[in-house]
């Protein structure tokens, strides 16, 4: 057993020591994440980006009047660069990225409500990303649907004008028939007509100045919305993302480190010595584990106390939960990069198999898009990395506060036993025949 | 040295192998090798490069199991080894293995680990460095290491936990000859220790440092013997040359060709020199003293000529191609 032990902690000097010799190479893993986290907040700030925008109004002079309703929104997205009357000029600013919008008003609005036909805004936009594009559209819908309240608050604004002048008049024909009811003897049969004509005035009267008491914002929008996070606390860019980086970055390490460790053994020659030597296969994976485990918590330690208090990074949850998340995290990715270095014939080959890793997480793995908007078979790829896992751990301890459900542990677990089981074969293989 | 133990025979032989054959497909690299090593022995394999000699260690080490036959090493078959028995073998490898970001020590310290040394035993670890003279450069990184130290690194680290055998694959490839020597009195120092060596080496020259020689080529062991003895087989006896004062004339050489000591034809090297076969030296030497005399010749100089060992393993191989 002591033999054992001395064995294991031969790999755990040997590889704390070449890495320590790396000394530039320890700074960068220890301040580029948190450089590339404290850019990202510089870079993204907590709002949307603002769409510069160009109104074409064709014919100027037919709509003089209501050329401000279409060109001064209050919507902070959009920035209006003026107003443009010819279509093709506009459109030539917007392909040389002069603008970001490029927004047609329909010529003859009124005259097209008039005739029972919607009035159509063009929109015209430069943009490649789908994402981009999905933002535009949402721009413009929201754009609408405010030129739509606009023309109907401007309507309920005459009305309520007009039932202003109106109601004295209604007010005088209820004295008028006020006065004929107390006129007529009580017995007349039309005394109760007048009663109920009066009743009726009195409620018009009424409905009238509620209608002129409210106001039309009120009228034409009864309704508003108002969201509210679970958690107290506002997330920026950086907040969200923070979490993910330390998960992307410790497993982008785990599995270049480590598939780039038995690989080079092998390339060197020194995997026949340890087959020479009374070395287990066991023995050699646990040494490496280990050294790489240490090392790895000790960066991921250093990480995430830039990251909460330097960068101000929320952590709901509690440490002790946070620390079996990133144990586990590292395990698992440690796991997948000794497997892929006892399936690689060079370093080349290795390096490149971590890439691919590194690539399937940015995209499957929630760092950017969430999981629910994958489609459902696809999730099994996002499922089979442990980024996926960890990401969602560290969401849920950071930024909720609470433990993820236990299927998640299990499975970034079993994942890690599985592979550190195949990394156990594999490696008895290399080195026991 | 105890190079008397039976040949057939496992007993008293630290590696003994039978019929050892080891084939990578078609490929033979190791044909029907039958090889004794006696306990305590310098045992130098020789042979041009690709000839099958890492093939053979790495089959004495328990790396590749054999296609047929059996090798017992230590006793055991090597494809068995238990931990004791790998503790009991130090294996150097052509190249350089170890880690150029690590110094010397650490390298050593490595190695010592991983072979299940005590840590608090390891004070032997400075005499080690002491011994390949590497003591003062114990903080250097392997990699700025000269091609020599990082050779004497690699012995070092061979012998971390003091083995019984060592099997040393050419050890003095690629290194002066200077070092060479040295290497070679630091394997007579360990041999004096009582290991075992078994080296491989390109260099023929350096069969004269072992106890027994094996000479292999295209994967056939053609010999094993001792330094003399292969010049023996090599040349049919021990090469004597003669000098003398007056001619050697035609008629002396038939008369030397006819003694009984004789083998073969007598080699003209000057008028007054000549050179000669015979079975044992110390035999023909007093008897040629006393032919030359009766032939009234001065005798300037007579004595065993030390044939080159590149000459020898020359000669071998050439007497095996014939008989294929």
């Amino acid at each position: 057993m002591f033999k054992f032990l001395i064995r294991i902690s031969s790999f755990l000097g040997k590889e704390f020591v070449e890495i320590l010799r790396q000394p530039r190479l320890i700074l960068t893993l220890v301040f580029g994440p948190f450089l590339i986290m404290f850019l990202f907040g510089l870079g993204y700030p907590d709002q949307s980006r603002p769409l510069r925008t160009l109104f074409v109004i064709e014919d100027q002079d037919a709509l003089q009047e209501q050329a401000n309703l279409f060109t001064e929104s209050p919507n902070p997205a959009i920035i209006s660069l003026g107003v443009e009357n010819n279509k093709e000029l506009a459109l030539e600013k917007l392909a040389r990225n002069q603008t970001d919008l490029v927004v047609v008003i329909p010529p003859n609005p009124v005259e097209t409500i008039q005739s029972n036909q919607q009035a159509e805004f063009l929109v015209y936009h430069n943009e490649v990303d789908p994402f981009q594009a999905a933002y535009v559209q949402s721009i413009a819908r929201i754009y609408v649907d405010e030129i739509n309240r606009r023309a109907l608050q401007t309507v309920t604004e005459q009305g309520q004008e007009e039932a202003g002048s109106a109601q004295p008049s209604l007010e005088s024909a209820l004295s008028k028939t006020k006065a004929i009811r107390a006129a007529l003897p009580p017995a007349d049969p039309n005394a109760a007509q007048l009663a109920d004509l009066e009743q009726e005035l009195t409620t018009v009267n009424e409905n009238l100045t509620t209608f002129r008491s409210l106001g039309s914002g009120v009228l034409v929008s009864p309704f508003a919305v108002r969201t509210s996070g679970l958690s107290e606390v506002q997330f920026t860019p950086t907040g969200f993302f923070a979490p993910a980086v330390i998960v992307l970055l410790l497993q982008h390490l785990s599995v270049t480190f480590a598939s780039l460790s038995i690989v080079r053994e092998r390339r060197s020659g020194i995997m026949e010595l340890f087959r020479v030597a009374p070395l287990t296969a066991l023995e050699t994976l646990l040494g490496k584990f280990l050294s790489y485990l240490v090392f790895e918590i000790i960066l991921a330690a250093i990480i995430t106390g830039l990251a909460v208090w330097v960068l101000k990074i929320p952590m709901l949850g509690q440490w002790q939960d946070y620390a079996v998340a990133i144990v586990v995290l590292i395990f698992t990715s440690l796991a997948l990069g000794f497997m892929i270095s006892l399936i690689s014939q060079t370093d080349t080959q290795a390096v490149q198999y971590s890439m691919l890793v590194l690539l399937a997480s940015i995209f499957f793995s929630g760092f950017f898009l969430d999981l629910r908007l994958m489609w459902e078979p696809v999730r099994v790829v996002a499922w089979s990395i442990p980024a996926t896992y960890g990401i969602r751990m560290l969401h849920d301890i950071m930024l909720r506060g609470e433990l993820s459900p236990a299927i998640i542990f299990l499975g970034i677990s079993a994942i890690g036993i599985g592979l550190f089981l195949i990394d156990w074969l594999l490696l008895r293989r290399h080195m026991e025949g | 040295m105890g190079v008397t133990q039976r040949k057939d025979s496992r007993e008293g032989n630290v590696v003994f192998t039978k019929d050892l054959t080891k084939k990578f497909g078609e490929q033979t690299a190791v044909d029907s090798l039958n090889l004794y090593v006696p306990s305590g022995a310098i045992f130098g394999f020789i042979g041009p490069s690709g000839c099958g000699k890492t093939t053979t260690v790495r089959l004495l080490t328990g790396i590749h199991a054999p296609t047929s036959g059996e090798a017992t090493v230590l006793g055991k078959n090597p494809v068995h080894f238990s931990d004791s028995d790998k503790e009991k073998i130090g294996y150097l490898i052509q190249q350089f293995v170890l880690y150029p970001e690590l110094t010397v020590w650490e390298n050593i310290s490595f190695a010592a680990s991983f072979y299940g040394v005590n840590p608090f035993r390891r004070g032997h670890l400075h005499k080690l460095l002491d011994f390949v003279e590497l003591a003062e450069h114990e903080r250097k990184l392997a990699g700025n290491l000269s091609g020599g130290m990082k050779r004497r690194l690699s012995l070092a680290a061979t012998l971390v936990h003091n083995p019984q055998l060592l099997f040393l694959d050419e050890p003095t490839a690629g290194i002066d000859p200077i070092l060479r020597r040295k290497f070679w009195d630091y394997f007579k120092e360990l041999q004096k220790e009582g290991h075992t060596l078994f080296i491989t080496t390109q260099y023929v020259g350096e069969a004269a440092y072992c106890d027994l020689v094996g000479v292999m080529y295209e994967g056939r062991l053609l010999m094993v013997d001792t330094p003399d003895g292969l010049r023996k087989k090599a040349f049919g006896g021990d090469l004597i040359g003669i000098r003398t004062t007056e001619g050697i004339r035609f008629e002396h050489r038939r008369q030397l060709e006819g003694q009984s000591f004789t083998r073969g034809k007598v080699k003209v090297i000057n008028d007054q020199e000549i050179e000669m076969i015979v079975d044992e030296a110390s035999i023909a030497i007093p008897l040629l003293v006393e032919w030359s005399q009766a032939q009234r010749l001065t005798v300037e100089m007579i004595e065993q000529k030390s044939t080159p060992f590149d000459d020898v393993f020359v000669k071998i191989i050439e007497k095996e191609t014939v008989n294929v």
